[in-house]
C-alpha cells in the first residue's frame, strides 16, 4: 500500500514538472529522444508515465481522450524517426546495420560514416562508432567515389568478439541511431528528425495547457509513421474513429534528414498555439 | 657498441619505478579531448596541458605559442614533441547572408561534417551553428549531395565546399556574435569510454602525444636524469609542422634525439587496407620506424626495444603514412625516434583507441627519459 501511494504521487508530480517546462525546454527534451521506426517503446513508456489517463493501443500509439460529445476529432503526431537496428555481429564485434523506416535523403545514410551512434542493447544503451577509412591510409578520396551507404557501416563498440558484444546487451535487432546532442543555434535548433520531435513537443504543451475543447478530442503520440501505409496512425483512426476531423502536427524544416535538421523557436511555438485552437474548434 | 650500449641500457632500465595507469590516461584525456585547438587556435589546450602538470613544473610559451618544459641538466638535450593542434576550418570571408565561407585547417573528409552541427571560436565564446548540407547552398550543380566533397570549386587546395550558418540573415548579425574573418570553426565534440578499455572522440590526434607526455612528466624520477629533457607541446602541426619548426631552429644541432610522439594511424579496422599499419589496438604503443616524414634508425628502434622489454612496457614496431614533428629536426642532424599509439578512423570525429596503449606510451616516454 505504502509503495502503490508513492507511485500514484509520482504520476501526479511529474506531469506538473512537465507542465512547468518551458516550451523549449520540453522542445529540447522531446528532441533528446531516439524514437526508430518500429521501436518506440522506451519513449512511449515515458509518455505513459508523463501523461495520466493516456493508454496504449497494441501498436504502440499513446492516445488520451479530452472531452465527450460530438465532435469527435483526432489530433496527432508522428513520433518516430528513420534509424537502423542491428542486423549481424561479425566475428571481431563489429555490428552491421539494417535501415529502417522511409528517407528522403542519400545523405542520411552518408552521416553515418565516422560518427557516433548509440545501440540500445538489452542491458541500456551501449556507446559507438561508425567505421572510417582513416584519411592517412587512403590520402584522399577517390574521384566519383560511390557514396557511403549503411552497407558500408561496421559499428565499433569496443567488442573485439561477438562474445564481448553480446556480453554488452547488443543483440540482432536492437535499435541504432546517431548519436543525440539537440543544438541550439541562434533562434532555431536542429537535431535528427527534429522536425518530427518538436512538433511532438508542441502537441505535448498544447496538451498540458489545458485547452478548452469542443466536442471530444483524440490526442494521439503515434508510432511506425514511416513505415509504409502509416501503421500507427491508421491504427489509432481504426480503433478510435471515426473522426469528424483529423489534424496532424507538423513544422516547416531545413536541412532534413542531416544531423542538422533545422525548425525555428518561432514556429514551434505558433504550431502550439494553433493546436490549442484547433482543439477549441477552430478550423 | 650496439650490444654494449643495449646491455647499459637494459640495466639502467630494469629498476622498477611508478608508472602511469589506465585509470589516470582516463582523467588525463577526459580534460584534453573537450577543449578546442584547430592549428592557430591552440591558446586553450595549452592552458589545460599546463593545468594537468605537477606544481614543480614551470613550463614556458614561446612566441610560436609552443610550451616547454625543461628538466634536468648535463649532457645534450633530448626532446620529446607532441602537438596541440586538431584539425578544423577557419573562417574566410562572411557572406552578405550571413554564412561563413571556410578554409580546411588540416587533411580530412569534409563529408564527415557536412549536416552537422557546428561551432564557431571566438574570443567572446563559442557561437553554435551547422554545416548545411550542400543542396541547400548555390553551388555547382554537378557536387551532387550525397557524394563525398572531392570537388576544388575554385583552384584552392584549402578552399572548403562547406559553408557554416549561425542562424543570422545578415552579415551584420554574424559579426555582432564576434565572429570574424580567421576565427576557427569546429563541431561539437566529447570523450566517450567504449567497451572494456576503448574509448572514442575527434582529435585523439594528437592529444594521446599530449596526455603521455604529462603522464611522463608526472611519474618521472627527476634524480635519474643524467642530461636535460624537454618536453614540448607544440602548434600548428596539421598544417605544416610550424611549432615544431620553430622549437628546432632555436635548439639546432644540440639535441641527441628527438622523440615525435604522435598517432601511428593503424589498418586494425573494418574498411582500411592491411598491407602495413596493422598493428591491432591494446598490444602496446608502436615505434613508428618509418613514415612519409622520416625514418627512425634501426639501432635506435633496437634500444627502445629493449628499454621496453627492461620495464615490462608492451611495445610494437610499424610503418604507417603521415608526417610527424620529429622531422623539422632531423636536417640539424638530430635523429627522430618517433613513437605512437595505435589509432582507428584517423582525422574523423569518431578516432578510436585504447586507453592501455596510452598509459604504456606513457610508460616508455618515461622509461626513455629517464635511461637513455
Amino acid at each position: 500500500m505504502r509503495y502503490r501511494c508513492a507511485a500514484v504521487i509520482l504520476s501526479l508530480a511529474i506531469p506538473a514538472t512537465l507542465a512547468s517546462q518551458s516550451l523549449e525546454s520540453l522542445t529540447l527534451r522531446f528532441a533528446g529522444f531516439t524514437t526508430v521506426s518500429g521501436y518506440e517503446q522506451a519513449v512511449t513508456d515515458s509518455l505513459l508515465t508523463l501523461l495520466p489517463g493516456a493508454t496504449r493501443d497494441r501498436l504502440g500509439d499513446i492516445s488520451i481522450t479530452l472531452g465527450s460529445g460530438s465532435p469527435k476529432r483526432l489530433v496527432s503526431c508522428p513520433l518516430d524517426e528513420a534509424g537502423y537496428v542491428v542486423g549481424g555481429v561479425t566475428s571481431e564485434g563489429y555490428l552491421t546495420l539494417r535501415r529502417e523506416g522511409r528517407i528522403a535523403s542519400p545523405l542520411f545514410e552518408q552521416q553515418l560514416e565516422g560518427h557516433r551512434v548509440t545501440v540500445f542493447g538489452a542491458s541500456g544503451p551501449v556507446p559507438g562508432v561508425v567505421g572510417v577509412r582513416s584519411v592517412h591510409l587512403t590520402r584522399g578520396r577517390v574521384p566519383n567515389e560511390a557514396p557511403f551507404t549503411v552497407d558500408d557501416a561496421y559499428v565499433d563498440i569496443g567488442a573485439s568478439s561477438a562474445a564481448d558484444a553480446a556480453a554488452l546487451g547488443v543483440r540482432l535487432l536492437s535499435p541504432v541511431a546517431l548519436a543525440r546532442r539537440p543544438h541550439r543555434y541562434g533562434d532555431a535548433m536542429a537535431a535528427p528528425a527534429a522536425g518530427r520531435h518538436a512538433a511532438c513537443a508542441a502537441l505535448a504543451a498544447a496538451l498540458l495547457s489545458h485547452p478548452k475543447i469542443s466536442g471530444s478530442m483524440v490526442v494521439s503520440f503515434t508510432v511506425q509513421g514511416l513505415q509504409g501505409g502509416d501503421p500507427g496512425l491508421n491504427a489509432v483512426i481504426a480503433l478510435k474513429g471515426p473522426f469528424a476531423d483529423t489534424l496532424t502536427a507538423t513544422l516547416p524544416v531545413k536541412y532534413r534528414d542531416t544531423m542538422a535538421e533545422t525548425v525555428m523557436m518561432a514556429d514551434i511555438q505558433a504550431l502550439e498555439q494553433r493546436l490549442v485552437q484547433w482543439m477549441g474548434g477552430a478550423k | 657498441m650496439k650490444i654494449f650500449l643495449t646491455v647499459t641500457l637494459v640495466c639502467a632500465a630494469s629498476a622498477a619505478q611508478a608508472q602511469s595507469t589506465v585509470a589516470e590516461a582516463d582523467s588525463v584525456l577526459a580534460r584534453l579531448i573537450p577543449t578546442y585547438g584547430v592549428s592557430g587556435g591552440e591558446a586553450p589546450v595549452r592552458e589545460v596541458v599546463k593545468s594537468l602538470l605537477p606544481s614543480w613544473a614551470k613550463p614556458e610559451t614561446d612566441t610560436a605559442g609552443n610550451l616547454w618544459l625543461r628538466v634536468g641538466s648535463g649532457g645534450a638535450p633530448v626532446v620529446y614533441v607532441a602537438h596541440m593542434d586538431e584539425i578544423g576550418f577557419q573562417v574566410t570571408a562572411i557572406n552578405p547572408d550571413g554564412s561563413l565561407e571556410l578554409d580546411r585547417t588540416g587533411g580530412f573528409f569534409e563529408s564527415l561534417f557536412e549536416g552537422m552541427p557546428a561551432l564557431v571560436h571566438t574570443p567572446r565564446g563559442d557561437i553554435p551553428g551547422v554545416f548545411p548540407p550542400r543542396d541547400s547552398l548555390p553551388r555547382d550543380p554537378r557536387e551532387l549531395r550525397h557524394q563525398p566533397p572531392v570537388v576544388r570549386v575554385d583552384g584552392d587546395p584549402n578552399h572548403s565546399t562547406l559553408r557554416v550558418d549561425v542562424g543570422t540573415t545578415t552579415r551584420a548579425a554574424t559579426e555582432a556574435l564576434g565572429v570574424t574573418v580567421g576565427s576557427t570553426v569546429t563541431m561539437p565534440k566529447s570523450y566517450q569510454k567504449l567497451a572494456g578499455t576503448r574509448a572514442t572522440g575527434r582529435s585523439f590526434d594528437d592529444r594521446v602525444g599530449d596526455a603521455s607526455l604529462i603522464l611522463a612528466v608526472r611519474h618521472l624520477d627527476r634524480a635519474k636524469l643524467t642530461h636535460e629533457v624537454i618536453f614540448l607541446w607544440s602548434t600548428r602541426e596539421e598544417t605544416g609542422l610550424f611549432g615544431a619548426r620553430a622549437a628546432a631552429r632555436s635548439l639546432g644541432t644540440a639535441p641527441a634525439r628527438v622523440y615525435a610522439i604522435d598517432t601511428f594511424v593503424s589498418s586494425d579496422a573494418p574498411l582500411d587496407p592491411k598491407s602495413f599499419a596493422d598493428q591491432p589496438l591494446g598490444q602496446g604503443p608502436v615505434v613508428r620506424a618509418l613514415d612519409n616524414s622520416s625514418v627512425t634508425p634501426p639501432a635506435l628502434v633496437d634500444s627502445v626495444l629493449a628499454i621496453a622489454s627492461a620495464r615490462h612496457i608492451p611495445i610494437q614496431v610499424g610503418t604507417t603514412n603521415g608526417g610527424n614533428d620529429g622531422s623539422m629536426f632531423v636536417p640539424f642532424g638530430v635523429p627522430d625516434v618517433a613513437m605512437g599509439w595505435p589509432l582507428r578512423y584517423s582525422h574523423s570525429p569518431a578516432e578510436v583507441i585504447d586507453l592501455k596503449d596510452v598509459a604504456a606510451l606513457a610508460n616508455i616516454v618515461q622509461a626513455t627519459a629517464e635511461v637513455w
